[in-house]
């Protein structure tokens, strides 16, 4: 629920990461809706988030120590359609996205699909535009369940429950209110992927603060993302979330 | 990888220098970082059933009292080798730098080997490759190289490897890297032609068949793709799954051009695999059927379905793969799981039963390390590793009828074809 847009763009990605000390908690813990909506306060506030329309952030990604990169650019508005295109060296192109529902990748190395399941609950819930504000419509559940420290920061977790799909955790920084950390458990055909990632230096674009670095663990690889540009209210056409040939075949049969 | 080899070979005719402390502390950072990926990435909860800690404790002492990089490096391959698996190794920076930038060392004659029943055969030439300019003919059988005999040599690596399913994957790269070189130079070999008369010829090398694809830290490779129809059946081959851009494309083209043909044709010998998720991609090609499987790759605290994704549209007829002992990794994986699914009739000899999933990383002492990071188990539960994938019809390659023109696989693969058609 309360991730970032950013958050929401990599979750397919491929991470995991080391597990942090439990601290014992001598306090009491706020409750989510608090947490929450203090960190909504510190991206910008509710009033920025409503000022935007519309959303393209672009975006390079590097696997560490393996020499691959990539680049990407996600579009998404109002209209909880959302497109997401990446080039990555040596293999491709690889588009997601969501149109009126439906939840389809386009991959140059395993084809064309639509998403179904949790897979697809999941990838609808993150083309929600300005997602934070409609925490309560998206998820089931929020909790706030333990104080934890994430990289020397003290941080609430909170755990967002989804009607369908695995419970993730959100880690509130106790001090700023933003997001530094979340795990979750990504549905993919392939299987259930456990991923942690972890946000950095939020830069402030038109009103509204990002994490301008992620770094993903999944499977022990780490993909380091660094959010290049965002820019709000720009008119996208209708027509960029249109699905490919393929997946509109697929939807056919 | 056959420059690999040739450049490994390269490598050791340089004079040995001492290291500094500065390349000794990498080289135990390499050690460390090698030989933790392993403990942490390995699915099995003892790497090959030892004692990790103990066989770390043994070598680190030897890494860091190493004189010269070779014998760092001899340590490091010391310990990966006692994992007895594939896809490990350790390549030296040197080797790991010049096949990254540009592939020198990578010229070829352009005709491909494989050595049956103790001799190496040419079995197929590169159309207007010198070779091919050179008269060269599928079935010549290779006497010597630059002058030195090749019998001996392959006697005594196919009495070594005796029992390895990658005996045939060693052989026939072993030649390959005898007749690399760099792009222009000249390689004397002598061949023995159909009346078995003695050929001695001079054979420019030149760059490898199909395009150039670099991907991540890995070398430079070459990747072609080929389809034709024989008769009224479909024949596609390339060889390797990489640039998944073109070659992915290329093989939906070849499909859909081929949906009333009476049969096709898979022929993977000599693939030695690249990405495996193209496997699931290529293999949805064949499937309808959404809930179908290759297999699985069984990595630590987590299994990976190597899922078919069934494409729009669905060729319907008979597939036949062919295999050999150079096909490896993606390719089993792919020929694995359509054999067990029942979709395909495998044609050929054994694979080579090297089928882990691996990574390749660049070590803080500069070298390249590979390492595997799961096991692989075919969708008819068994692994694919030092088992490869056994053929439905077992049809080996001979000299006698490469020189008549024939290949006895295809041959076979057609007849099993037409059988279909009969049948229908």
């Amino acid at each position: 629920m309360k991730r970032t847009r950013f958050f929401q763009i990599f979750a397919a990605g491929l991470f995991a990461v080391a597990a942090l000390p439990v601290l014992a908690a001598d306090e009491e813990l706020p409750k989510a809706e608090k947490v929450i909506d203090r960190f909504i306060e510190a991206t910008g506030g509710r009033k920025a988030y409503e000022k935007h329309h519309s959303e393209v952030a672009s975006l390079t990604m590097e696997f560490p120590g393996k020499g691959i990169k990539a680049t990407g650019i996600r579009y998404t508005d109002t209209s909880n359609n959302s497109l997401e295109t990446f080039t990555i060296e040596g293999i491709g192109k690889v588009d997601s996205g969501v149109q009126n529902g439906v939840a389809w990748e386009s991959n140059v190395i395993t084809g064309a699909r639509v998403m179904t399941g949790s897979e697809k609950a999941d990838r609808l819930r993150a083309a929600n535009f300005n997602a934070p504000l409609h925490w309560r419509e998206l998820w089931k559940s929020a909790e706030t369940t333990a104080l934890e420290t994430v990289d020397g920061e003290e941080c609430y977790l909170v755990v967002m429950t989804a009607a369908e799909g695995k419970p993730e955790t959100n880690y509130y920084s106790k001090v700023t209110g933003l997001l530094v950390k979340q795990k979750r458990v990504v549905a993919s055909p392939m299987g259930e992927l456990p991923i942690e990632i972890l946000a950095k230096d939020y830069r402030e674009f038109d009103g509204i603060k990002m994490p301008t670095k992620l770094t993903q663990i999944a499977a022990g690889n780490e993909i380091q993302i660094t959010v290049d540009n965002v820019k709000y209210n720009t008119l996208i056409s209708a027509d960029r979330y249109e699905p490919p040939a393929d997946i509109k075949k697929l939807l056919a049969k | 990888m056959r420059f690999l080899v040739v450049l490994t070979l390269l490598s050791l005719s340089v004079p040995a220098a001492e290291l500094t402390p500065s390349q000794r502390k990498l080289n135990a950072d390499s050690f460390e970082y090698a030989w933790k990926t392993i403990q942490d990435k390995m699915w099995e909860p003892m790497p090959a059933g030892l004692d990790w800690q103990k066989v770390h404790d043994e070598l680190l002492p030897k890494v860091q009292e190493a004189k010269t990089m070779a014998e760092a490096r001899g340590v490091m391959r010391d310990m990966i080798s006692r994992l007895h698996m594939t896809h490990f190794s350790i390549v030296p920076s040197d080797i790991y730098d010049t096949v990254g930038a540009k592939a020198r060392g990578d010229g070829a004659p352009g005709f491909e080997v494989r050595v049956l029943d103790g001799a190496a055969v040419v079995t197929r030439v590169d159309e207007g490759s010198p070779a091919a300019q050179a008269g060269v003919k599928a079935g010549w059988q290779i006497v010597s190289i630059d002058g030195k005999p090749l019998e001996d040599g392959l006697k005594r690596v196919a009495a070594a490897y005796e029992k390895s399913t990658t005996r045939e994957l060693i052989l026939a790269r072993g030649v390959l890297a005898s007749l690399s070189g760099a792009e222009g130079e000249k390689i004397k070999v002598e061949f023995l032609d159909g009346n078995d008369g003695r050929v001695p010829l001079e054979l420019k090398l030149t760059a490898p068949r199909g395009g150039e694809t670099k991907f991540g830290y890995l070398p430079m490779q070459h990747v072609y793709f080929e389809q034709k129809k024989i008769g009224n059946t479909g024949y596609i081959h390339f060889n390797m799954f990489l640039d998944p851009q073109r070659i992915s494309s290329q093989f939906g083209d070849a499909v859909q051009s081929c949906f009333k043909c009476d049969g096709i044709i898979i022929d993977l010998r000599g693939n030695p695999g690249g990405l495996g998720g193209m496997s699931m991609g290529m293999a949805g090609w064949f499937i309808s059927s959404t809930d179908k499987r290759l297999g699985v790759m069984k990595m630590k605290g987590q299994n990976l379905d190597f899922r078919v994704f069934p494409k729009p549209d669905v060729y319907g007829g008979p597939v036949v793969m062919l295999t050999d002992g150079l096909t490896g990794s993606t390719s089993e994986i792919f020929e694995g799981g359509m054999k067990d699914l029942g979709r395909a009739h495998i044609i050929g000899t054994r694979s080579a039963g090297a089928a882990l999933p691996s990574m390749f990383e660049k070590l803080p002492n500069g070298d390249g390390f590979q390492y595997a990071i799961a096991n692989y188990i075919s969708e008819g539960g068994q692994p694919l590793e030092g088992i490869g994938v056994i053929p439905d019809e077992e049809v080996k390659l001979t000299r006698k009828a490469l020189l008549a023109g024939h290949d006895p696989a295809v041959d076979a693969a057609r007849a099993w074809i037409q059988k279909q058609k009969d049948k229908r």
